[in-house]
């Protein structure tokens, strides 16, 4: 009985907060390819700063900016002067008779644009006469513009001394908006004029900031992404030192990348399995020739005193069979009849265990030979009627070849084994064996499962020992025959479990390369 | 106490610009006390220039601040400072001239109009009674006055606009538009004051002791 092997040990990759030389090396890189476009684009933006400012707070641009509310001083200077010459003008037409003063002011209004009212104030700004418009400005909001002119010859008018018309103009009142606006962006500009070198300043650092964010963004994000290759290396080597050291169950985890790396790891996983299976196959056909050497002496030491037992048994029932009817006593006869059932029953178990130990003791070299397993295993249920008459066998086949290399009578042998196993495990009832064979990778893969009880799995990796079962009438030499001859064949056994319930045994064996075709005529 | 130290931090203020700046030019002066309060009148007309009437005609806001201080000839400490601010705008539909002036007194601002540019000349140039606290301070030893005056300079208010310009440079600092400059947000949040950027005239009177000082 040997010990199991032990199972393949994950190298875990977990990351580490110190950064491997591998990591630093690239983020340095990372550093040196952002820094040296960070300082050209440093020198750019503050080229571009520069210019666009020019062009924004050009000298003549603020200049004109400025200049713009002196616009509107001249544009209301020019109305205020309109508007007196218009007040002159009704001045000119003012009746001498104070009666008609009133209407004559009325006349005034309605005929003269933008006049919203006129009056006539004497010299304390008292109201001697007024006419006011009656319809709402034409042109929307206004603000009043009273434009005064003094009366002459007041008295000719019958008006007191400095008496004066008074007449009140509508000036638009968008125009002190615009003027408001015009006034506001023109000091903006002026301080934006005198602050340009902060604003440039400014601009420059904000520019630098969102450059800086980005290069970090970028380095960090380069960063995570060498960190994820630099790991996976950091771990192949880690896993080198740990094979180095003769662990062959280490194994790194190569992820759902499919970049060299990822390859690489898969190709190490794949190496270090190889290594560890051909390590455990010559181990196990150490320990199976040992066994077999055992096997050989115990077949040669029980089979040697079997013929005397047998033969002396023979003359001693010979010779009371000799006896005459009055020389016999009833009771001894019957003494002798059973221990000689027994003795016989006995001498046939021990004759049968030495069988299977000799056969053990002597399982022949393997002599392969092409052969389609899906074939051969239909062969073999065609001429072992001794089986599919015992149990309900059930092919599946799988889509294309599974050309293999085998010797077809001790392949045979193995397969019986298994089947055999399979209906004795469903006994007493009827056995219902599954025979599959498919292809997996580079591997031809027969399946036998059946539904039995099952191999509990804590057994899964002891039942290929020699002399080990889990029967009474059993000799433990069974399945160790059957992986000794996988094994001869390059390949593996696993023993698992069915789904839906049962044992299964799952053989998979090489892929035969086949052999180049004869040239014609050679 | 506390007074004194804020003192002390405004007349460094005071100072150090003077410093890095040109070399102070006499002041024309007169110290005189009244109802036991030191009073100074001073002529600052060297500290504007020849088209100040053009100037602050163009019917933009015109800053110009005043800061006068009395300073120990001996140990150069400021013992006295008086600031105002005089903030010019001419109306162009009135033409007159408004002022509001900011100091101790009025924080908030009071409002002065001035119907001529030579009415509004003479207010700016030459500060009448400019109250540098009692006569008793002045101790023993000579005594300056120093006058700082600086035009247009970039008040917080005009820096506050021109941020919002930078950070909503399609609206043209009429701010709350839609459009929004990501650059220009960081260029404004960074743009957080400014150099000394109108004119900055310094005046130092003669020196004079308490006893020079008149009674008016």
């Amino acid at each position: 009985m040997s010990a199991p092997p032990p199972a393949p040990r994950r190298s875990t990759g977990r990351p580490r907060l110190r950064p491997s030389r591998f990591e630093l090396e690239i983020a340095g890189a990372l550093v040196l390819a952002a820094v040296v476009p960070l300082l050209a684009s440093m020198w750019l933006a503050r080229t571009l700063t520069r210019e666009n400012l020019e062009v924004a707070l050009n000298p003549r641009v603020v200049e004109q900016l400025e200049s713009t509310p002196g616009l509107y001083r001249d544009l209301f200077q020019a109305r205020k002067g309109l508007y007196v010459e218009q007040a002159r003008g009704i001045l000119r037409g003012l009746p001498s008779d104070r009666a008609r003063l009133t209407e004559f002011l009325a006349s005034a209004v309605e005929r003269t644009p933008r006049l919203r009212r006129a009056a006539v104030l004497d010299e304390g700004g008292a109201v001697l006469a007024e006419a006011e418009a009656s319809q709402p400005n034409p042109e929307g909001e206004w603000r009043p513009a009273p434009a005064r002119v003094e009366i002459p010859e007041a008295a000719s008018r019958h008006l007191p001394a400095g008496a004066v018309l008074e007449c009140t103009f509508a000036v638009e009142a968008r125009f002190f908006v615009e003027l408001s606006e015009a006034r506001e962006l023109g000091e903006v500009y002026q301080s934006a004029e005198a602050l340009r070198s902060d604003i440039q300043r400014s601009y420059l650092r904000a520019f630098a900031a969102l450059l800086v964010a980005w290069a970090l963004g970028a380095g960090l994000a380069g960063g995570i992404l060498a960190r994820r290759t630099t790991r996976r290396v950091s771990e192949l080597v880690r896993a080198v030192g740990q094979l180095a050291k003769g662990d062959l169950t280490v194994q790194v985890e190569a992820g759902r990348a499919r970049d060299e790396i990822a390859g690489l790891t898969r190709a190490f996983n794949s190496m270090v399995r190889e290594v560890r299976e051909g390590r455990d196959r010559i181990v196990y056909l150490e320990k199976i020739s040992g066994w077999q050497e055992v096997a050989r002496r115990l077949a040669h030491e029980i089979k040697n005193p079997l013929t005397p037992i047998q033969l002396a048994f023979q003359q001693l029932e010979a010779r009371y069979g000799g006896l005459g009817p009055g020389g016999r006593d009833p009771g001894f006869e019957r003494l002798l009849s059973d221990a000689g059932e027994i003795v016989r029953e006995e001498i046939g178990t021990l004759q049968r265990l030495v069988e299977e130990f000799s056969s053990f003791a002597k399982l022949p070299e393997v002599r392969p030979e092409p052969a389609e397993l899906g074939e051969y295993v239909e062969e073999f249920l065609r001429t072992s009627p001794q089986l599919t008459e015992g149990a309900d066998v059930e092919v599946q086949q799988g889509s294309g070849p599974c050309p293999v290399a085998i010797d077809r009578a001790l392949m045979r042998r193995a397969l019986s084994n298994l089947v055999r196993n399979a209906i004795e495990a469903a006994r007493p009832g009827r056995a219902r064996v599954y025979l599959g064979v498919a292809r997996a990778r580079e591997r031809a893969v027969l399946t036998v499962a059946d539904e039995g009880p099952g191999i509990p799995p804590d057994l899964r990796d002891r039942i290929f020992d020699p002399y080990f079962t889990t029967r009474q009438e059993g000799t433990g030499l069974g399945l160790a025959i059957v992986k000794k001859i996988v094994l001869q064949h390059g390949g593996e056994i696993a023993a698992g479990a069915r789904p839906g319930g049962g044992a299964s045994f799952a053989i998979a064996l090489p892929i035969a390369v086949p052999l180049d075709p004869p040239l014609a005529g050679s | 106490m506390r007074a004194r130290a804020r003192l002390a931090a405004l007349g460094l203020l005071f100072l150090l610009p003077a410093a890095a700046l040109e070399p102070p030019r006499t002041l024309p002066c007169t110290i005189e006390s009244s109802g036991g309060r030191l009073m100074v009148s001073v002529d600052l007309l060297d500290a504007f220039p020849a088209d100040l009437q053009k100037q602050v005609s163009n019917g933009l806001m015109n800053v110009i601040t005043v800061q006068v201080g009395l300073i120990s000839e001996r140990d150069g400490e400021v013992t006295a400072l008086y600031a105002r601010e005089l903030d010019v705008l001419y109306d162009v539909w009135e033409e007159t001239y408004g002022v509001t002036v900011k100091d101790a007194s009025s924080p908030s601002g009071r409002r002065l109009v001035f119907d001529s540019f030579p009415a509004l000349h003479a207010f700016l140039t030459r500060p009448r009674g400019v109250d540098l606290g009692p006569v008793e301070s002045l101790r023993e030893g000579g005594w300056v006055v120093q006058t700082r005056v600086e035009l247009n300079p970039v008040s917080r208010e005009l820096l506050d606009r021109t941020r919002e310009l930078l950070a909503h440079p399609a609206t043209a600092g009429r701010g709350g538009g839609p459009s929004r400059s990501v650059l220009g947000a960081m260029a404004s949040y960074l743009l957080r004051g400014s150099d000394p950027a109108g004119e900055v005239h310094v005046f130092r009177s003669g020196p004079f002791s308490s006893a020079a000082v008149a009674p008016r």
